[in-house]
C-alpha cells in the first residue's frame, strides 16, 4: 500500500506542487490575518481586564492613561469607591515624544508602575517574563522591555538601555505577547517620574516656579483600577466618574469597542483577503485534484477491466487525492512558514513581526485542502465510475 | 463429448448515437459460442464494430440488447461492481495499444491483474516473474513502459492477461502495434493459451492470425458469419 503510495505520489509531482503554492498562498496571508487578530485580541484583554482613569485634561501622557494629572488625591479618592479593589498609580510616556501618538498601540511607550501594588489587571496579574526577572518593589534604575524593543535594541538582561540621559540596566525581557507590550519599557514608577520631569518642559517649568503644590507621588499620568469580584466593571468605572472629580475614566466595554471600532478596517479587510485566499486557493486546489484524477481516466479504465469494483476503485482513488493534497497540504504550509519567517526575519530588525503561524490556521489550513481534495477527487470518482471501462480508456487514450 | 461452453452471446445488439439521424447498429443480433481449449478469430473491415463486439462480450461496454453467460452464469444483467469482479475472475485482455500503467514497472503491470481479484502474495509474485522469465523479459521487470519497445510492451501485457490463469482470453488486434516478429511470438502465444486448454478471442486483421483456429468468422451488418470452421464439432457456433 505505502509503495503503491509512493509511486502515485510520483506521478503526482506537479499536483502536489500546484497544491503546495495555493495552500502557502491561503496559510501566509492567514498568518498575517492571525497577527493581526492577536493585536487586537491582545489589546482587547487588556482594556477588559482593568479600569483605565487618567486625569483630565490633556498632558504629554501616553497609552491608555493618555490624559492630565492625576494626583495622588484623586488616586484615594477611587480607591474608595465602591467595588474597587485595587488602584496602581502608573504614568505612561511615549519613548520618543516627537513621534506621532495618532496609533497608541504601535507605540513605544515607557511605562512606570507602582511596584508597591500588585497589578489590578485582571487579564494581566504578571506581564510574562521570557528571560531575566520582572520587576521589583525597591528596583531602581531598572527596566524590564518588551520582545519586540528588546530586539530591535538587541537588548538582553544585563545590556544598558538609556533613557532620557540616565542609564538603566535591563533586568528582563517580556514574551513576545504580539500586542502592545511588545513594545514597552517597564521602570519603576519613581524613575518614570523623573522621566516626565526631563522630557516635560512645561511641568519643569510649573515645578520650579513653586507656584503649584505638587509632590513626587502626584505625577501619575492614570492609574490602573480594579474591581471586587462579582462587580460589573462598567458600573464601577461609571461610579468612579461620579464621584471622583477631575479624572477621565474609560468605561472598559466602550473602550473596547472603540478599540474595535478603530481596527474594524483592518480586520474587514483582512477577513476579505482570507476569504479571497480560502475560495481561489481553494477553487484552484479542488481543480488541480479532479484534472489530476480525470487524467488518469485510462488507467482506471483499464483498471476497471481487470476486475476492480467501484469501491476498490473510489478507495484507491480517495487515498491516492488524500495522500497527494496531505502532501501538497504540508509542503504550502512548510512553504508558507519558511517565506514568512524570512519575511520575519528580516522585519525582525526593526521589532515588527507580519505573521503569526498559529496552530489552529496550520491545522485549519491542513483539514481544508485534505477535505476539499477528498471531495473533488470522490466526485471525480464518482464521474469516473459511471463510465463504462471500454469509454474511459476511450477518452484517456483519446487525451 | 463436447468441452463446456466458456461463453455464451445471444442477440448482442449495440447501438451508438449518430451526429444526426437514427442511432447507427454497430450490433444487431450477434451470436457466439466460445468453448474450452477454443482459439475463435473475429475478422472483418475496419469499423465493422469487431472491438465494440469484444468490449461487449468482455462486459467493458454494455450490450442494448442481449445475453451473454459465463459458463452457467448470466452476466450481462449484473450490476457494475459485479461485473468488474466477473471479469476479474473469467476473463484476460490484449489491447492492440497494450495499455500498460505508464507509473508501474513490467513486474507491477503484471501483477495488477491479481491487485483486484485474489491479491499479490509470493506465490503470484513468483508466477508473474516465471511468466514475464518465459517471454524473456525478467531482466526488464523493473523498467517503466516507456523504456520497453512495442513487442516487450505486448509481451508485458500479454503476462498480465495470463496471470490469473483465467478461463476467456480476449486479443483485441494484439498484433496491431507490432512488426512481423514480434506478431508472431503473440499469435504464437495465444495458440498455446488455445492449446492448454483456455479459451481465446483474437480480433484481427493478419492472414496469420487465422491460422490453427478454430473457428473463423467474419463481422459484417453488425452480425458473425462463420469463415472458416475446423472445429469437429462445427462448434464457434453462432
Amino acid at each position: 500500500m505505502l509503495t503503491s503510495l509512493r509511486r502515485a505520489l510520483r506521478g503526482y509531482l506537479f499536483t502536489i506542487a500546484g497544491i503546495a503554492i495555493g495552500v502557502a498562498g491561503i496559510v501566509a496571508l492567514g498568518a498575517m490575518a492571525e497577527r493581526i487578530v492577536r493585536f487586537i485580541d491582545g489589546g482587547d484583554r487588556f482594556v477588559l481586564g482593568q479600569i483605565s482613569v487618567a486625569g483630565r485634561g490633556m498632558g504629554m501622557g501616553a497609552g491608555f492613561t493618555a490624559g492630565g494629572l492625576l494626583p495622588a488625591a484623586a488616586i484615594e479618592a477611587i480607591r474608595k469607591v465602591e467595588g474597587v479593589a485595587g488602584v496602581q498609580p502608573q504614568v505612561m510616556l511615549p519613548l520618543n515624544p516627537s513621534t506621532s501618538q495618532f496609533m497608541t498601540l504601535t507605540q513605544e511607550l515607557v511605562i512606570g508602575m507602582d511596584l508597591s501594588v500588585p497589578s489590578p489587571n485582571r487579564h494581566y496579574r504578571t506581564l510574562p517574563v521570557q528571560a531575566g526577572r520582572f520587576l521589583r518593589e525597591g528596583d531602581r534604575r531598572k527596566a524590564v522591555v518588551g520582545a519586540s524593543f528588546a530586539v530591535s535594541r538587541r537588548l538582553a538582561p544585563g545590556s544598558r538601555l538609556e533613557l532620557e540621559g540616565t542609564a538603566y540596566e535591563v533586568v528582563g525581557v517580556l514574551e513576545r505577547m504580539l500586542t502592545a507590550p511588545d513594545r514597552f519599557v517597564v521602570v519603576a514608577i519613581q524613575d518614570a517620574r523623573e522621566q516626565w520631569v526631563a522630557k516635560d518642559r512645561l511641568l519643569r517649568t510649573v515645578l520650579a516656579s513653586g507656584g503649584v503644590a505638587l509632590r513626587a507621588q502626584d505625577l501619575n499620568t492614570g492609574a490602573a483600577v480594579g474591581w471586587r469580584d462579582g462587580a460589573d466593571p462598567d458600573v464601577v468605572a461609571r461610579r468612579i466618574r461620579d464621584q471622583v472629580a477631575g479624572v477621565n475614566v474609560q468605561i472598559p466595554s466602550e473602550l473596547s469597542s472603540l478599540l474595535r471600532q478603530s481596527t474594524a478596517f483592518f480586520s474587514a479587510l483582512l477577513v476579505g483577503i482570507g476569504l479571497l485566499a480560502f475560495v481561489i486557493g481553494g477553487l484552484s486546489l479542488a481543480n488541480t485534484v479532479a484534472a489530476a484524477v480525470f487524467e488518469r481516466i485510462r488507467d482506471f479504465g483499464v483498471k476497471r477491466a481487470l476486475g476492480a469494483t467501484d469501491w476498490q476503485l473510489g478507495r484507491e482513488i480517495l487515498a491516492e487525492a488524500l495522500a497527494v493534497t496531505l502532501s501538497g497540504g504540508a509542503l504550502g504550509v512548510l512553504l508558507a512558514m519558511v517565506l514568512g519567517l524570512a519575511i520575519d526575519g528580516w522585519a525582525r530588525r526593526s521589532g515588527q513581526q507580519l505573521f503569526l503561524f498559529s496552530p489552529r490556521l496550520l491545522g485549519g489550513a491542513l483539514v481544508f485542502s485534505v477535505l476539499l481534495g477528498a471531495a473533488a477527487a470522490a466526485y471525480a470518482a464518482l464521474r469516473i465510475v459511471r463510465l463504462s471501462p471500454a469509454e474511459a480508456i476511450r477518452r484517456g487514450s483519446a487525451a | 463429448m463436447l468441452p463446456e461452453p466458456v461463453l455464451r452471446a445471444r442477440g448482442l445488439v449495440k447501438r451508438f448515437a449518430a451526429p444526426a439521424g437514427p442511432p447507427i447498429e454497430v450490433l444487431a443480433g450477434a451470436e457466439l459460442t466460445v468453448r474450452r481449449g477454443e482459439l475463435v478469430v473475429i475478422e472483418g473491415p475496419s469499423g465493422s464494430g469487431k472491438s465494440t463486439l469484444l468490449n461487449v462480450l468482455g462486459l467493458l461496454e454494455d450490450a442494448d440488447a442481449g445475453e451473454i453467460r459465463f459458463g452457467e452464469r448470466t452476466v450481462s444483467t449484473l450490476g457494475r461492481s459485479a461485473k468488474s469482479r466477473e471479469r476479474g475472475r473469467w476473463l484476460g485482455f490484449v489491447f492492440q495499444s497494450f495499455l500498460l500503467l505508464p507509473g508501474l514497472t513490467a513486474l507491477d503491470n503484471v501483477l495488477l491483474a491479481a491487485r483486484y481479484t485474489s491479491g499479490v502474495d509470493a506465490e503470484l509474485r513468483r508466477r508473474a516473474m516465471a511468466l514475464l522469465e518465459r517471454f524473456g523479459m525478467a531482466e526488464r521487470r523493473d523498467h517503466h513502459p516507456a523504456q520497453l519497445s512495442g513487442g516487450e510492451q505486448q509481451r508485458v501485457a500479454f503476462c498480465r492477461a495470463v496471470l490469473n490463469d483465467p478461463p476467456l482470453l480476449l486479443a483485441d488486434e494484439p498484433t496491431g502495434n507490432l512488426d512481423d516478429a514480434n506478431g508472431a511470438v503473440i499469435l504464437e502465444s495465444l495458440r498455446d493459451r488455445a492449446r492448454s486448454g483456455g479459451a481465446v478471442i483474437v480480433v484481427s486483421h493478419r492472414p496469420d492470425a487465422a491460422r490453427d483456429a478454430d473457428a473463423v468468422f467474419t463481422l459484417a451488418a453488425g452480425k458473425l458469419h462463420p469463415a472458416a470452421t475446423r472445429r469437429p464439432s462445427g462448434a464457434g457456433t453462432l
